[in-house]
């Protein structure tokens, strides 16, 4: 404690942070499309990008795998093209940065459980069966369907449109050039190859095959647009708390904000179409700060929102895509099904992908559950002096409990390195 | 003031974040149109090396005396334009920003005319507007380096501990003989299980001991004036009254069990509190046979809408105990919801049913009915109505605020929620802090709180509390209320009732009673101005003057729309 | 004794306790691992039990 040598790798963005200015030029003009983490990989994003617009610091960063030429060799360079800063570096290399530091404070958060090992909740093969952070992206007015709750089984299908469209827009274009040129209908060439007049005719046999093509994605096309234009954004939502948390099989302990993230949830829903209404299937409630309480109940009262007590033992889907929700209603005690439109799971608060890699680094303990093992009495200090912890890297918490605890692990951290402050007027 | 007003307009392209969606070069033209306009430059980036240099260039060349850049959001770069200003030779509140990006170009992406049209009406508005500034100089306030934290409880103590080791002189004001809180009626704290009565003597020792930490017990605090940086608090021991200065105030003065008086039958003798169960474990005098706890008694309901928070685990923690002490004696809990929220707390639950511990789930509509030796309860999952034996019944009540709250928040002049709990700053991003600068918040005296989370607030609190502390002198931006016009202030006050951050206060003059502004204190969010009738009020840098200029020059072109 | 902190973490709690440390006069190092700070708290769209925006 008091002398940390700490070596961080500072990874190359192949952008100059002094120079990039943030205007954005390169993300507009790069040709390549890759997915987006930020928006819970429901979106694309440039292989030149910043990670979101609000961003800091306001600079871009080039995803080198997705980038086409740092990452697939091939010639590309526009963004330095276009660059009117000249930040552009593909030459950047990762460099290390050895710092000195008298304490230590962990803040690294959380992941969000994969659900995708709860078989039984469909969440690999049901489209409509969203994580809580996925159903955030789809909320917010800056995601990927600006804030429309689009389902995304239609997503998916106005994909397979587009893509079926281009199909089409280019063999028109070139049945239609054949046409013109030969003076001929595709009708009658498909005809002629049909009967096999003329099987030797590469030229014929191509046309006619592009034909045939066209025909085919045309077919394909018509029931696919109804369904699109018959679509609707998600009125019927389900939310299941409690997925990977409380839970024998994965994580014992309770995620303690999951209850009211999901309420809000459906409050925010609610509020971009009031006729969203959601059911929310919990074991019990757990609405203890400052607020909640009150929150939940208006919920309930304003926004559309029951309240079910009982475990989901299954998720399966209807023809039309829409999850189906197998439960036991414990105040009612019945076993019921009912078809909901989204199907949104409160996913478990879990340590960080890199928390034992990182604890070794630093020589902390961690807990039985994977986080940063601390003290009841000191609880923002590790197990190893002048190394402090705070917010989910410590223990699943919501937004003020982390700022609070911030400020702790702050105070704790000012007091190994600044012990005796030297003050002006100090009386005695 | 005669000078010639000499503005310089710099329109930024910010790459094609502007120059994408506005005529940029149409704008420009526009500018030199405009009344004190002797300068007009495009710029690529404004924010850029380059763009500075230009500005700074342009004051001295131009003998520019005021600035004005039409561009993105103040909250990118409004420090580095002003600092841009200062080293040019300009006072840095000569210079005034245009926002066409975020609130024009931005959300008028497909209407580059009409947009267009709007950015002129904004820069011919931040032209008016410059033309009046006036030059402002930060102002300065004393810092006094000592703290006081009222309360003497865990979280008091900790606070007073955390700021002490820092260096910092502490004066820790407690109303009861001796230092504690609740942890002295306590028996154990879950989940470490330690003694509450010796962690609050260890830590007392320590705060006794400490050089830099002055004790006042059995005190009573009588009046508290002054803003940050400069209190002035008057307490009184046994009647002898003692005044000192301090710079920061830390609250920490905790929150009351609640005696359900009136509830389910409560007697304190065989329906009594967890508290008073747990004093029943201290004086080794529990030796009940069938217990049954009632969650919730109390609380979550039309008087008391909250949930307490800690009860759950209260129940569980001593239903353990009571079981460790006594493996015969039968014990269910009758609950709406078990708050056993967070890593350790499932772990407690799981252990008290595996000690054979039983909950029973109850409803809000039908509660349980309480009588002498039977407990009658719709069990909610069984669907039917059950009758407990029960020697003794205990029921978790919440926390609610502490008795002298209403007086502290008045003698603080800081805010309570409708539970009588302090309010803090902001739900979300300023828990610790009030509205009113200098003073904090930590543990029950913000919501109820286990002694963990109470510690760790109250490190929080001490560490809020050292930002300032840490300072020489707390310099704050001139952008403040001022008192324009002292003739025409009739000392009503009503400003003062609205002020948010208690930053205006009611003095006696010569004249009689007139307002007085504590800078320190005002965020310069105009309430006051805008209530003032007498228009005595205004807010530097943004004058009735200046908005209503602002207003005219938007008006007189008349753009449709 | 080195009188710098390293915060490990740009989401809202690294955030904040750089913040508090920096308000201090103390130096503080913060290392994030994705391209900016704001970690989950920014993918969200609003916030509990005030509905502010996350941002």
């Amino acid at each position: 404690m008091g002398n940390f040598k700490v070596k961080v790798r500072k990874k190359a963005r192949y952008v100059n942070e002094d120079l990039c200015t943030g205007c954005g030029s390169c993300a507009e003009k790069c040709p390549t499309m890759t997915v987006d983490v930020y928006n819970a990989g429901l979106g694309n994003r440039k292989a030149i990008y910043k990670y979101f617009p609000q961003g800091i610091p306001s600079v871009y960063t080039i995803d080198a795998e997705a980038c086409r030429q740092l990452g697939q060799g091939k010639k590309c360079g526009v963004c330095a093209k276009v660059c009117q800063a000249n930040a552009i570096d593909y030459e950047q290399k990762d460099r290390e940065v050895e710092l000195e530091v008298g304490a230590i404070v962990v803040a690294v958060g959380y992941d969000v459980f994969d659900p995708s090992v709860i078989p039984e909740y469909g969440y690999d093969h049901l489209p409509n069966v969203v994580t809580a952070l996925e159903f955030e992206r789809l909320l917010s007015a800056s995601g990927p369907t600006a804030g429309h709750l689009d389902r995304p089984s239609d997503l998916a299908l106005e994909i397979e449109v587009e893509s079926l469209e281009k199909d089409q827009k280019k063999l028109s274009r070139q049945v239609k050039q054949l046409e013109e040129k030969h003076g001929k209908s595709s009708a009658e060439v498909l005809a002629q190859v049909k009967s096999g007049a003329a099987a030797d005719d590469k030229d014929l046999s191509g046309w006619a095959s592009a034909a045939e093509k066209l025909s085919d994605v045309e077919a394909r096309l018509e029931p696919l647009k109804k369904k699109v234009a018959a679509a609707h954004s998600a009125k019927k939502l389900a939310f299941i708390q409690c997925v990977g948390s409380r839970d024998f099989r994965f994580n014992k302990f309770c995620s303690s904000y999951c209850c009211m993230h999901s309420v809000k949830e459906a409050m925010i829903a609610n509020e971009h179409d009031n006729e969203v209404n959601s059911s929310i299937f919990c074991m019990d409630l757990r609405a203890v700060g400052r607020g909640f309480e009150e929150y939940k109940l208006r919920g309930g009262k304003q926004s559309n929102i029951r309240y079910v007590r009982g475990r989901v033992a299954e998720i399966t889907e209807d023809e039309a895509h829409n999850p189906v929700v197998w439960y036991e209603s414990t105040t009612s005690r019945q076993v019921l099904h009912e078809a909901f439109d989204m199907v949104v799971l409160a996913t478990a608060c879990v340590p960080t992908a890199g928390a034992a890699k990182l604890a070794e680094l630093l020589g902390v303990e961690l807990d039985g559950n994977g986080f940063v093992r601390t003290d009841p009495l000191a609880p923002l200090n590790t197990s190893r002096d002048g190394i402090f912890v705070c917010g989910c890297a410590q223990g699943p918490m919501d937004i003020p409990e982390s700022v609070a605890q911030a400020s702790s692990a702050a105070a704790c951290a000012a007091e190994v390195v600044a012990p005796a402050r030297q003050t002006a007027a100090a009386g005695s | 003031m005669a000078e010639e007003i000499r503005i310089g307009v710099f329109v930024c392209d910010c790459g094609s974040n502007i120059a994408g969606y506005l005529e940029v070069s149409e704008l420009a033209e526009y500018a030199k149109t405009l009344p004190n306009v002797v300068y007009v430059k495009e710029n690529l980036y404004t924010c850029s090396e380059s763009g500075i240099n230009e500005i700074k260039a342009a004051i001295e060349e131009q003998k520019l005396n005021r600035v004005v850049v039409a561009s993105c959001t103040p909250r990118t770069h409004e420090p580095l334009f002003r600092g841009t200003c200062e080293e040019g030779g300009l006072n840095p509140y000569l210079f005034e920003m245009v926002n066409i990006r975020d609130q024009c170009s931005w959300v008028h992406m497909q209407e580059r005319e009409q947009g267009t049209d709007k950015a002129k009406d904004l820069i011919r508005m931040g032209v008016a507007k410059a033309a009046l500034l006036q030059p402002q100089e930060p102002i300065e306030s004393p810092m006094d380096p000592r703290a006081m934290v009222i309360g003497g409880g865990i979280s008091g103590m900790t606070s007073a501990l955390t700021l002490a080791n820092r260096g910092y002189q502490v004066t820790l004001v407690e109303k009861a003989a001796a230092l504690g809180g609740l942890l002295l009626q306590l028996d154990r704290i879950g989940p470490s299980n330690a003694d509450a009565a010796s962690l609050a003597a260890k830590h007392a020792e320590r705060v006794q001991k400490h050089p830099k930490i002055r004790v006042f017990t059995s005190t009573a605090i009588d009046q508290i004036k002054g803003y940050i940086g400069n209190f002035n608090v008057t307490v009184s021991t046994n009647g002898v009254q003692e005044e000192f200065g301090v710079g920061v105030i830390v609250v920490a003065t905790g929150a009351r069990v609640l005696k359900p008086v009136g509830l389910y039958n409560y007697d304190g003798e065989k329906v009594i509190t967890q508290l008073e169960l747990e004093s029943l474990f201290k004086k080794g005098a529990f030796d009940a046979k069938k217990v049954v706890m009632i969650q919730c008694a109390g609380a979550r309901n039309e008087d008391r809408k909250y949930c307490s928070r800690i009860c759950c685990m209260v129940a569980i923690k001593n239903a353990i105990a009571i079981k460790e002490r006594s493996p015969e004696t039968g014990i269910q809990i009758l609950y709406r919801d078990i708050q056993a929220y967070g890593t350790e707390n499932e772990e407690l639950y799981q252990r008290a049913k595996q000690l054979g511990v039983r909950f029973l789930k109850y409803d809000q509509a039908k509660p349980p009915k309480v009588e002498p030796g039977k407990v009658t309860v719709y069990h909610q999952l069984l669907g039917r109505d059950l009758e407990l034996p029960v020697d003794l019944v205990v029921l978790s009540t919440p926390l609610i605020a502490g008795e002298d709250n209403e007086a502290i928040s008045q003698l603080l002049r800081v805010s309570l929620d409708e539970n009588k709990f302090f309010l803090e700053g902001h739900v979300k991003l300023k828990p610790l802090d009030f509205a009113n600068d200098g003073v904090y918040l930590c543990g029950n005296a913000h919501y109820p709180a286990t002694v963990r989370e109470a510690i760790s607030q109250a490190l929080g609190a001490a560490s809020r509390a050292s930002i300032p502390l840490s300072k020489d002198v707390m310099k704050v931006e001139p952008i403040v209320s001022t008192l324009v016009d002292e003739e025409a202030c009739r000392g009503c006050g009503l400003c003062v009732a609205l002020c948010p951050y208690g930053a205006l206060e009611i003095v006696r003059t010569e004249k009689g009673r007139k307002v007085r502004v504590i800078p320190v204190a005002c965020k310069g969010c105009g309430v006051c101005a805008a209530t003032c009738y007498q228009h005595a009020l205004t807010i530097n840098s943004y004058t009735d003057e200046q908005i209503g200029q602002q207003i005219s020059a938007f008006l007189e072109t008349g753009t449709e729309g | 004794m080195n009188n710098d902190v390293l915060v490990i973490g740009g989401g809202i709690a690294g955030i904040q306790a750089a913040l508090d440390l920096a308000e201090m006069g103390i130096q503080v190092h913060m290392v994030e691992k994705l391209p900016s700070i704001g970690g989950k708290m920014a993918q969200l769209d609003k916030t509990f039990p005030t509905n502010d925006c996350a941002i």
